[in-house]
């Protein structure tokens, strides 16, 4: 190794002040990215409440995959798992598409005006907290002084007022439909800019053609955009599993539990509120792998449609 | 297919200015409304009909989904607490009162969120902007040894981490858990920043880097006084999202802070409103009975959220566009 360098490369002020550059950052993913995954020994080891993190690393025994089996065997597990699939599979398949349709139709508006000021509202829900946004939907959905039961009432669609945010029923409901109204005006900017680079000789010759603003959408938009398409949905599917703890924290309340609780935050209940080290390493490790897998699947699939890879 | 629609014996100038393909450059991705005011000219001559409408119709209701929610928080922080209870508060004040503002203002820990908040977005994002473009320089230099090394070391971390626990015992260990640091430290580099920073950094010309080092400068010289201030565009699009992301957060005062001095704005609003959900209230209001009893914790959650909402609202007219920019430059990476 020691010959090789020596005969590859003359060694240059430069180069080394770009490799202190370059260092300086693997020196920060050391200490927060690798050490923690050293760290995942401890899903290994009987560390729970042992709070001398060291002495939970090192001293404390071996078992195996007892924390694994354990989780496995937890009287939450399934619903634990059922939720956070759920969560994020649901997110993939109406929170993905939605802003493509909603780009597709502010591409129709012709009035820049009243395009602009669609978009200057649409995306002003992305800036606000997700604490901000529960506290605002709340009041909303809050069972006595709530619009929404007094509309619901109104129409006849329920007999009495529903508990909207205590109920488990509505938690999927609620996350999604607030991803929704957060998300869908930002995440269309994308397509928008995809939207705008399309050849406009392309719709003029179509419409020569005969062709109707349908055609138009479905044979020149969609097709135009598609390579946006399935990169973010790349991008999407490689932060599965990933995201949305923010947000589900935010709605999070005792009484919704039942379908409000995903590895993310049983990982915090266990491992930072009851000192179970090992035990919520082992669920979030579990949790990591999953997601490892996803993303060599995506990247595979990936490989296949555009040849290139997620990762390379 | 190689030949033009246009037959070639038309002058260029008898050719229609719509018929010009665009050809979209890199600026027009960048700046959408350019390429906006190039399709409205395209579809200048076509009539409005029933599609439109019902298009219009559907955007224009969604538009007031957004909207609505929090202009009823607005209405609800105006209106008397006790009087909110009765329901019905949708459009309009019913009772006027400022009282639930004179609570939440007197409330010191609102005050301690918004000086912890302010002081870690301007730290962390100045700091996260200094380290990040930094490495980001040196990554996209070609003199770096090993560069797929470096790569690799960068992007494995976008794919694969310890997850919470080890993260957190990590912090731990530095001593980082109940200090102010914790928002900082950790924050101070991105991956995904650095990449967005070094694709930027490429597309400089490179004699820049050339001549400097013909005068004899040295990389961290160059780094400060030639390509730092030719990098303001891509800075700019970065500490937004760095400010928005520093403003927002609140997970890490939840895990990895107890001393409630030092909570965050959006942790402190968060307790806040779910103080006001449990029907004893906060219990800490240093009001008169006579208005105590007009009060309610819930118009005052609301008084709440409009407070620290304010700076947002306040600096979205003019960060809009920038954002959309920032998009686009994100997106170069793909």
């Amino acid at each position: 190794m020691k010959e090789k360098t020596k005969k590859k490369f003359k060694f240059t002020k430069s180069k080394a002040e770009v490799t202190v550059m370059a260092s300086l950052g693997v020196l920060f993913l050391v200490v927060f990215a690798y050490l923690p995954m050293f760290g995942l020994v401890l899903a290994f080891k009987d560390g729970d409440n042992v709070l001398n993190i060291s002495r939970a690393i090192f001293r404390s025994d071996w078992v195996g995959f007892d924390n694994f089996v354990e989780f496995l065997h937890d009287k939450d597990f399934l619903n634990v798992l059922l939720n956070t699939l759920g969560l994020n599979l649901l997110q993939l398949a109406i929170n993905f598409p939605a802003p493509i349709l909603f780009a597709l139709l502010l591409n129709e508006v012709r009035n820049g005006k009243t395009k602009r000021v669609i978009q200057a509202i649409t995306y002003l829900p992305h800036f606000l907290s997700w604490v901000i946004f529960a506290g605002i939907v709340f009041a909303l959905v809050n069972m006595d002084t709530g619009i929404i039961n007094q509309i619901l009432l109104k129409t006849g669609i329920v007999k009495e007022a529903v508990d909207i945010k205590g109920d488990p029923k509505y938690f999927w409901a609620l996350i999604i439909i607030t991803s929704l109204l957060k998300g869908i005006g930002w995440g269309s900017i994308i397509y928008m800019a995809a939207l705008a680079g399309v050849d406009p000789t392309l719709y003029e010759a179509a419409t020569m053609d005969g062709a109707n603003r349908w055609h138009k959408a479905v044979y020149i938009s969609i097709p135009s955009i598609a390579p946006t398409i399935v990169l973010f949905f790349i991008l999407q599917i490689s932060s599965l599993l990933n995201n949305g703890t923010e947000q589900i924290l935010a709605f999070q309340t005792q009484s919704n539990l039942d379908r409000s609780e995903v590895i993310d935050t049983f990982v915090l209940k266990y491992g930072i509120r009851k000192n179970m080290y090992s035990y919520a390493s082992a669920v979030g490790f579990f949790k990591s792998v999953i997601a490892l897998i996803l993303i060599a699947s995506s990247n595979f699939v990936s490989k296949k449609i555009t040849g290139q890879g997620v990762i390379y | 297919m190689e030949e033009k629609i246009v037959p070639a014996d038309l002058p260029a100038e008898e050719i229609p200015a719509e018929s010009v393909p665009a050809e979209p450059t890199a600026e027009d991705i960048l700046t959408m409304h350019a390429g906006e005011k190039k399709s409205k000219r395209v579809h200048y001559s076509r009539r409005y009909g029933a599609v439109d409408i019902v298009i219009l119709v559907v955007l224009i209701l969604f538009s007031f989904c957004c909207l609505y929610p929090l202009w009823n928080v607005l209405v609800g922080s105006f209106n008397e607490g006790l009087d909110y209870t009765k329901g019905g508060v949708y459009f309009w004040p019913r009772k006027w009162s400022f009282d639930n503002y004179a609570l939440v203002l007197n409330d010191m820990r609102i005050w301690r969120g918004y000086l912890i908040t302010i002081g870690r977005t301007l730290l962390g994002t100045l700091l996260h902007l200094l380290l990040t473009s930094l490495v980001a320089y040196g990554m996209s230099r070609r003199e770096l040894p090993c560069p797929r090394v470096f790569h690799f070391i960068n992007i494995f971390t976008m794919f694969f981490g310890g997850g919470l626990i080890p993260y957190f015992l990590v912090l731990k260990m530095l001593g980082l858990i109940n200090t102010f640091w914790v928002y900082i430290i950790p924050n101070m580099y991105s991956v995904y920043n650095m990449i967005v920073i070094r694709s930027f950094i490429k597309g400089l010309p490179e004699d820049l880097h050339e001549s400097a080092v013909m005068d004899g400068a040295g990389e961290f010289r160059i780094y400060f006084r030639i390509i730092l201030p030719l990098m303001k565009p891509v800075l700019a699009t970065v500490a937004l999202w760095t400010i928005v992301w520093h403003w927002n957060s609140y997970l890490d005062s939840m895990y990895y802070v107890t001393n409630s001095d030092l909570y965050s704005l959006q942790y402190v609003l968060m307790r806040i409103i779910n103080e006001s959900s449990t029907p004893t209230g906060n219990g800490v209001m240093p009001l008169p009975p006579d208005i105590f009893e007009r009060m309610n914790p819930k118009t005052v959650s609301l008084a709440a959220i409009i407070v620290s909402t304010l700076p947002v609202l306040a600096v979205y007219p003019f960060l809009q566009k920038y954002f959309a920019k920032g998009v686009m430059v994100g997106s170069l990476k793909g």
